[in-house]
């Protein structure tokens, strides 16, 4: 499969898939609930065989987390993102570590660092952050009594 | 007397081993927990996170140039291949042209990085496996490329040395006889360290066959790098979404077929052996012309995201950017490669004796700091 072909399959599945510059990667939005048959679907038949990364993005304004998910076809060499839109609040979401094995750690990080539920994840325990931490350190809105804010300088 | 031992099913040998944070075969702060049945390993769980320092988060109250020290101190035996994912992604979002010759000096710069860590890695892992003269040779060779990047940065190890839109300085004066010299020298260098350790036949014995990772589950644990060459896939991200001038230079893609931890370490050497020709090349290319573009004083990219990765000595090195359209970015993500390299490890470990974790580790080429950011 060449990289028009796997392009071209993704947006026949996706049909508002638009490659967004300046990283040449096409993007599409998906319901969470549909998230993993997706990335089934871009593993088994268009060779997406690497996930480089899952993170997410807070977006307090709008009351979400995006979460990211970028992958790699080492076949087509072509990369594509999926990304899910999350209530802040509640914020679950099919776990994909049965079909790419590093989602596991990837997915165990933003869990911790966004309060994000990885549904059926095998082993959902905190990876970088100490056991007794309160909250979620990437959200906007985390604050730690450590936590001293910058002076500002001209 | 009366046999009191249980019934050959209903005990076992079971014991669970401790090993870290505090070990020499871990290279740095990271704890494995292995269930043991006698001396074969039945599982590792790895406990990673001893030296997490919330860089993504002081990143969202820095500016863009301020961050580039931090991105030297994730990995501090490839600062350049960091600073390098760094800046690509935050030039590409601005629409940033660079000069061409900042882009020879930060090939040169990168692939000089390459050599010095996989230097460092393999006079480490010679140590580990008890092997400490190619240590000596190693640390010779790397103390020339070293004071060659300190020349021209300052810095010894977190150089802080690539700008956005190019570098501060110019290459200083006699940088390139100092690296013909060194190139010059420095394959016949490749060759002693390949005998001295490589092809050593006690390390030849302790590594070959063991640990092996086929591509399937290399892939799918995200794997990249040396460890994803040695399982038989050509994947290199200088050649797979070619960046800077790499397009313009030739060079190979070592790749062995069983992936095991000796193919790991013949990836490396060969690789080295590359990046020498690659240095000839840029050097000899080496064009005239600027090494600093015009950039705005305050660097604001439009607001948008992107993801610029880079081949770092590890694996794919990088950094994805959301730019909100102020001076600070909304959110960076690093992506790392030992951290998806280090996951594998109990996939690779299991069934395997005690005393192979060690070359194993030694041969996924971790640093710890990377992984816990």
């Amino acid at each position: 499969m060449t990289s028009i072909e796997a392009q071209d399959a993704f947006r026949a599945r996706f049909p508002d898939a638009a490659l967004q510059p300046p990283d040449a990667a096409l993007r599409a939005s998906v319901a969470p609930e549909t998230l993993h048959g997706h990335l089934q679907y871009l593993h088994d038949q268009l060779h997406f065989d690497y996930m480089v990364f899952v993170t997410a993005v807070d977006w307090p304004e709008q009351s979400r987390l995006e979460v990211v998910y970028r992958l790699f076809s080492y076949e087509s060499k072509s990369a594509v993102v999926l990304r899910v839109m999350l209530p802040r609040d509640l914020a679950k979401v099919a776990s994909v570590a049965d079909i790419y094995r590093t989602a596991e750690w990837h997915e165990r990080e933003t869990a911790e660092m966004f309060g994000i539920e990885f549904v059926g994840h095998p082993d959902p325990r905190k990876i970088l952050l100490p056991d007794e931490i309160d909250g979620h350190p990437l959200r906007k809105d985390f604050s730690h009594p450590n936590m001293v804010p910058l002076p500002e300088v001209e | 007397m009366e046999n009191v031992r249980p019934a050959p099913e209903s005990y076992s040998d079971e014991f669970v081993l401790n090993i870290g944070p505090q070990h020499p075969a871990t290279h740095g702060v990271l704890r494995v927990v292995v269930t043991m049945d006698g001396e074969v390993v039945k599982d590792a769980v790895p406990h990673i996170g001893y030296v997490h320092r919330g860089l993504e988060k002081l990143f969202e109250n820095r500016n863009y140039e301020q961050i580039m020290p931090y991105t030297d101190r994730t990995d501090y035996l490839s600062a350049i291949a960091n600073n390098f994912a760094y800046v690509l992604a935050v030039e590409s979002l601005m629409g940033q042209e660079v000069p061409e010759k900042a882009q020879y000096i930060r090939v040169i710069a990168a692939e000089l990085n390459r050599i010095a860590s996989h230097l460092l890695w393999l006079a480490a892992y010679g140590l580990d496996m008890g092997a400490f003269t190619p240590f000596l040779y190693a640390f010779r060779d790397r103390e020339e490329i070293v004071s060659m990047l300190e020349d021209a940065s300052g810095g010894r190890l977190t150089m802080n040395y690539f700008r956005i839109g190019g570098f501060m300085y110019d290459l200083p004066k006699g940088f390139f006889p100092k690296l013909r010299k060194f190139i010059a020298r420095f394959g016949k260098s490749i060759d002693q360290l390949d005998t001295l350790l490589v092809e050593n036949a006690i390390f030849v014995a302790r590594t070959k066959g063991v640990g092996c990772i086929d591509r399937e589950r290399a892939i799918s644990f995200g794997m990249t790098g040396c460890c994803l060459r040695a399982s038989n896939s050509a994947c290199d991200i200088r050649r797979d979404i070619p960046y800077s001038i790499y397009p313009k230079l030739d060079f190979d893609i070592p790749t062995r077929l069983a992936g095991d931890t000796w193919d790991r370490s013949w990836v490396h050497i060969e690789e080295m052996r590359q990046s020498l020709r690659i240095l000839q090349q840029a050097m000899d290319g080496f064009p005239e012309g600027e090494y600093r573009a015009k950039v705005p004083k305050v660097i604001k990219p439009p607001a948008g995201e992107v993801y610029s990765c880079v081949e770092g000595p590890r694996g794919e090195v990088g950094f994805f950017l959301v730019s909100d359209g102020t001076s600070k970015p909304y959110r960076i993500k690093m992506r790392k490669p030992s951290f998806s390299n280090f996951s594998a490890l109990a996939e690779i470990l299991r069934g395997l004796k005690i005393a192979d974790m060690i070359a194993i580790m030694g041969s996924l080429d971790l640093v710890v700091p990377e992984m816990d950011r």
